[in-house]
């Protein structure tokens, strides 16, 4: 199945009144097909959480359309089916968490959609274990870290088992270890469960491990490609204010200085090789 | 420091009367006071008194809680039970000044104190045992019936559930803002009573931006996970009466019936 997610020629904004409309999104199309992995990229105000907020009609565009699945997010009687298709996890893991107790959070989605008692039993277990927080289950999420109540939060939504799920910034909140626990699961979801992961960073090296990244730029899309392919953009990346990953611009700033080495350097690993490489060219193998 | 506080005064165990079901707690601890205020004579209270033994003792929870549980209220039973001591009429025994102790006066006294302290003693019992989310469960199920006379019951319930959920994490903040504020000089210690609760508007202030932000947080999270209500809601824990509830249903009945017998026959 293709085009899980399609926006075709979207527009968005936040203030109807004003007489100068300034648009969050503008003339935003895009489709994402099931099972992928697809980072989108940005700085502040960019339209990224915008656009995500689209993607399970907390926000509809005010020209363009929306479709999930192929129901258009403006069907107000099918609501529920999307979101319930598209789950949606913030940055700030404390404030999604809803019970005092792991388990009873993780419980809510399905107790809103009248699922029965046992089959909830089932399904929080499952995703609890997926997440890896199963022992965790009858504690206070105020006794866990961040990295921990995020996974919480991300078992909340993957309880319901939605095909797709939007992460806005999941790991901006987190200390280091708990942006590679998150990382780890979301990379685990779309390998192994094949969820189609949105995942809304402004990390580089997250947008790295995906397999589609998108950049934005003031509401539109900018770049939309492997990463290999959009990082190896540097200048045109720099120009709109982001940052690249650090072994692309150190092969970057080497090349300027007329080092002769491959453009599309993205993982450390590859930088030590390519280095090496280089080294041994010069000076000999010692 | 601040972390350290507990919500509500959970004792947690595994014992019978932990297990037992919530609203069956709840309903027995009201028909518990209905009973102390039923019983007439010291000998109704005994009954009382033996109801409180037999049951913190299955419950396990030490007896020095009771006597935590008791202090907030020391001085309403000293006020109640000197009032009682003075101006109740009948056989005087000590007499001075305008004031006069009778011989009913102290018998009513100790037998209010006896009451009040029962009283308190029962009802902590209820929250020593029962976690606040059961307790909330339990009210939302007794609560149930309202629903047809259009009270608000599965709401009232949620906002309880977000307030226990959200206190530990507003302390945390609270905690962090008043070290902020510290940082820049503000001194929350000394002063006068006017000038420490001024010195409290600049924690307030952004503890209560915060916490309207949150809000507007949880409440987009909420709706992402389908939340639209009370209605067509189902649970993933439901609440079953077994046997613990059925026998102390049976235990509170023959209290209960103690009590009046005595009533009649004294």
């Amino acid at each position: 199945m293709t085009g899980m997610i399609r926006a075709g020629h979207a527009y968005f904004t936040y203030d109807d009144e004003a007489e100068v409309i300034v648009n969050a999104l503008e003339d935003v199309s895009l489709e994402i097909s099931s099972g992928e992995f697809v980072a989108i990229l940005g700085h502040n105000g960019c339209g990224k959480s915008t656009l995500a907020k689209h993607f399970n009609a907390i926000f509809t565009p005010y020209r363009g359309d929306v479709a999930v699945n192929g129901i258009n997010t403006k069907d107000e009687d099918k609501l529920y089916d999307i979101r319930q298709n598209v789950g949606m996890v913030f940055q700030n893991p404390d404030n999604q968490i809803v019970a005092t107790i792991v388990e009873e959070d993780v419980a809510f989605a399905l107790e809103n959609l009248g699922v029965p008692p046992k089959e909830i039993r089932e399904r929080v277990d499952e995703a609890l274990r997926t997440v890896g927080m199963y022992e965790y289950r009858d504690r206070a999420p105020h006794q866990l870290s961040g990295g921990q109540k995020q996974r919480v939060a991300i078992a909340g939504i993957l309880a319901m088992k939605p095909q797709c799920i939007v992460l806005d910034e999941p790991t901006a909140m987190l200390d280091p270890k708990g942006r590679r626990e998150v990382m780890k699961t979301i990379k685990r979801l779309n390998r192994d469960e094949g969820v189609t992961v949105i995942l809304i960073t402004h990390y580089m090296d997250e947008a790295t491990q995906a397999g589609r990244v998108v950049v934005m730029d003031r509401g539109k899309i900018l770049l939309d490609d492997e990463p290999r392919r959009v990082f190896s953009q540097v200048e045109l990346l720099k120009d709109i204010g982001l940052d690249v990953p650090q072994s692309t611009e150190l092969i970057y700033e080497l090349r300027k200085a007329g080092f002769p080495l491959p453009q599309d350097i993205l993982y450390p690993e590859e930088c030590v090789d390519a280095l090496q490489k280089l080294m041994e060219g010069r000076y000999g193998n010692h | 420091m601040l972390k350290d506080i507990t919500i509500g005064q959970y004792f947690p165990g595994n014992s019978l009367i932990h297990r037992m079901d919530p609203r069956m707690k709840i309903v027995l601890t009201f028909a518990y006071i209905i009973m102390l205020f039923v019983a007439n004579s010291m000998f109704g209270l005994l009954v009382g008194i033996l109801f409180l033994i037999v049951t913190y003792g299955i419950s396990k929870v030490p007896p020095r809680m009771i006597l935590k549980s008791m202090k907030p209220i020391v001085p309403i039973i000293l006020f109640t039970a000197i009032l009682n001591m003075f101006f109740v009429s009948g056989t005087p025994i000590v007499e001075f000044w305008i004031f006069k102790i009778t011989r009913e006066g102290i018998s009513l006294a100790i037998f209010m104190l006896v009451r009040i302290v029962c009283l308190i003693a029962g009802t902590s019992l209820m929250t020593y045992t029962t976690s606040p989310i059961a307790l909330t469960d339990g009210i939302e199920r007794l609560l149930g019936p309202l629903k047809k006379i259009r009270f608000p019951v599965h709401e009232l319930a949620m906002m309880m559930t977000i307030a226990l959920r959200f206190i530990p994490t507003l302390i945390e903040e609270t905690d962090k803002i008043m070290n902020a504020q510290k940082a820049r000089g503000a001194d929350l210690e000394t002063g006068s009573l006017i000038q420490r609760a001024k010195a409290l508007i600049p924690i307030l202030i952004p503890l209560f931006v915060s916490a309207f932000r949150r809000a507007d947080e949880l409440a987009l999270a909420m709706e992402c996970r389908c939340y639209k209500g009370g209605e067509g809601r189902t649970r993933m824990k439901i609440l079953h009466m077994g046997l613990p509830d059925l026998f102390a249903a049976l235990f509170m009945t023959i209290c209960f019936a103690g009590v009046i017998v005595l009533n009649i026959l004294l």
